[in-house]
């Protein structure tokens, strides 16, 4: 969005045009409920994340119970299954896991690890895609050329191999299954941004400020990558979500840090081995997911189509 | 295209050759009783151990001039993968005993199959899902296949296979039994199963295909009953990507003229979809077709897992954990071959079916 409000004393009559079609676009998104719902969940998540230190105390997932463990005694509802044990006096809503920990408590406090971890997968793989997209598209060439191969290599890899051997050899951390995520995550966002600059560098006001004897460098990073960054913004929204489900299918197959950690794939890995004695347990982390990558993507595709006009409906 | 192998070779050796210990990388082709004059030597005859070192303890403690450097590994390691010495499997149960090689193609069909199936599953819904959302835009229809493509996308993969086995195993359930199996490649306990199916001769390895060729029909339903859940996990989570390519490619032909000149000629609404418009608007949708092969691939891993198939996907986590990093590296091998021969197949069918590309 900042980019239309940076320059506009040159170019007054576009600017006021991009303005109008930002006012449209917000119109449509107030029009479209899909879009709004997933706003809300995000925003909500959001929140959520950012409160749930205070909600609940980030020590009781060190806290081990035994003698609470896969207990369930929620009256709005029964599972037809025999709990293994009892939950004692104290209400649990969502029963509790395989330590004896209350399992609501545990995805409050996993909603701010998975959302961190997505956030800074899809902020790297943004700044590596901008930077290493634009030079190849803008360059063209031998960069091009050595670029789009790089990327070519790991596109020609499941990234979830990838990110096992990854973890393998580096070792099993959050650090490492961010890092991990992020180098199969980048090369999509070159790609992207590299079709971008291609169709942008063409355009008349590139040619015009060469003329003027503006250097590269002032030209790809003030005037080309602001004016053809927004597929990226939205692409990075979509994503989101799925980086939370990458994270969460990586801890569920096992491939954490620590079997302890609060975070929704490692709780329902527990849920999987307690399949039939406790549902709840896979149930619940899993719905979790479902909802915040659901609300990111429905927000992401509710503004891709919005400024997409192919698209709009 | 060799290019990209080649480079996805060094990748990976460099991964897990250069980053762990060159032990981690003799451990397949040792076995622990022999003595360690023996061990030096295959260390040697691996590529790993200089001729100079004095001992095996040495090359265990990693001595100054006892490892060979990385590029002479990286040539004796070419050589083994390009004629299949991969050592002995360190999968728990059957370590030493068959190679990784045996372990990796004995696995390899049921993978094989689960993503076929899954595949196709995705085409048959994907496509008509897309077709009836353009068609009926901004309708009901419409709307449903939004849900049904997005909600796709948003699932856990692990989760949607865990809440079908609740409802078809745990809940539905026939005579004491789930109306379809748990786990396993072959469905003998559930209630529509054969509980003895009887035995196959193995001629492919693929039981779907093996179970037609020795016309063993109850083996067959059996094979069958067993992929339903996997299959519709891996397809569910896959299609959203099809569908909206379909979807956007359907939208914009209708607004061609040739679809108007159609429509004008007085040719029925249904003619003029499925015969004048969806050739065209199909042909991009194959394009992602790579695309879809590297996500299925990738989600097996995670729903042989859920469902106990017993593919390379489920081996490739344990595989993981007793650091068995020459199953890993013949999975990434084998995986980046499919997928680069797949781009190359999509590009040449590609320019095959439009005649406005010419290479």
């Amino acid at each position: 969005m900042s980019h239309e409000m940076k320059q506009p004393e040159k170019n007054p009559a576009k600017s006021r045009r991009q303005h109008s079609d930002l006012r449209f676009a917000l119109h449509l998104l107030r029009q479209n409920p899909i879009v709004m719902a997933g706003l809300v969940i995000s925003v909500a998540t959001v929140v959520l994340a950012l409160l749930s230190n205070l909600l609940v105390n980030g020590a009781y997932w060190h806290q081990q119970n035994l003698t609470l463990r896969l207990c369930w005694n929620n009256p709005a509802f029964g599972w037809p299954v025999t709990n293994l044990f009892n939950c004692g006096g104290q209400v649990y809503p969502l029963g509790t896991d395989a330590y004896g920990r209350s399992l609501l408590q545990m995805i409050i406090l996993a909603i701010p690890i998975d959302l961190q971890i997505a956030l800074e997968v899809v902020a790297s793989a943004v700044v590596i895609g901008v930077v290493f997209g634009s030079l190849a598209a803008y360059m063209g060439g031998l960069i091009d050329e050595v670029i789009l191969r790089i990327t070519d290599i790991f596109l020609a890899v499941p990234w979830i191999l990838l990110a096992i051997v990854l973890i393998v050899v580096l070792g099993r951390s959050l650090t490492t299954l961010t890092l991990a995520i992020i180098i199969t995550w980048w090369p999509w966002y070159v790609r992207l941004m590299r079709s971008q600059v291609i169709g942008e560098k063409e355009k008349l006001y590139v040619e015009r400020l060469k003329m003027m004897g503006a250097g590269w460098p002032r030209i790809l990073f003030l005037h080309v990558i602001p004016n053809s960054i927004y597929p990226i913004l939205v692409q990075s929204t979509l994503d989101i979500g799925s980086v939370i489900l990458t994270v969460s299918a990586l801890t569920f197959i096992g491939l954490t840090p620590n079997p302890l950690l609060p975070e929704l794939g490692n709780l329902s890995n527990q849920g999987i081995e307690y399949f039939f004695t406790a549902p709840w347990l896979i149930i619940f982390p899993g719905l979790t997911i479902l909802i915040i990558s659901l609300g990111f993507n429905l927000l992401g595709d509710g503004i891709r189509d919005i400024f997409d006009p192919r698209l709009r409906r | 295209m060799v290019f990209v192998l080649f480079a996805l070779s060094v990748l990976i050796f460099y991964l897990t050759r250069g980053l762990l210990p060159p032990t981690t990388a003799l451990a397949p082709y040792i076995n622990p009783r022999l003595t360690d004059a023996g061990k030096l030597s295959i260390a040697r005859a691996v590529g790993v151990a200089t001729s100079s070192c004095p001992s095996f303890s040495d090359f265990a403690a990693l001595q100054n001039g006892c490892i060979t450097p990385l590029w002479t590994q990286y040539l004796y390691w070419l050589k083994n993968v390009l004629v299949g010495n991969w050592g002995y499997t360190l999968l728990p149960g059957i370590s030493g005993t068959e190679s990784t090689w045996s372990v990796f193609f004995g696995r390899f069909p049921y993978t094989a199959e689960l993503d076929i199936v899954a595949a196709a599953l995705t085409f048959l819904i994907a496509v008509p899902l897309g077709i009836i959302s353009a068609t009926h835009n901004n309708k009901a229809p419409d709307h449903l296949s939004r849900i049904v493509s997005l909600g796709g996308y948003s699932i856990p993969q692990f989760w949607f296979g865990a809440m079908l086995l609740l409802v078809f195993v745990l809940y539905v359930r026939i005579g004491g039994l789930g109306l379809l199996p748990a786990s396993g490649a072959l469905g003998t306990t559930c209630a529509l199963c054969f509980s003895n199916p009887g035995t196959i001769t193995a001629y492919t390895g693929v039981p779907l295909l093996d179970a037609l060729l020795s016309r063993n029909i109850p083996y067959f339903w059996d094979s069958v009953v067993a992929i339903i859940l996997p299959a519709m996990t891996l397809a569910i989570t896959s299609l959203g990507l099809l569908t909206r390519i379909v979807r956007s490619n359907m939208m914009e032909v209708l607004r061609q003229d040739y679809i108007t000149m159609a429509r004008s000629k007085g040719l029925k609404e249904r003619t003029v979809v499925y015969s004048h418009a969806l050739r065209n608007a199909i042909l991009p949708a194959i394009t992602v077709t790579g695309l879809l092969v590297t996500y299925l691939i990738g989600g097996s891993v995670i729903v042989e897992i859920v469902f106990s198939w017993p593919g390379v996907g489920s081996a490739a986590l344990v595989a993981a954990d007793v650091l068995d990093i020459n199953f890993l590296e013949l999975f990434v091998l084998v995986a980046g071959v499919i997928i680069v021969v797949t781009n190359l197949t999509v590009d040449i069918l590609y320019a095959v079916l439009d005649p406005r590309i010419r290479y």
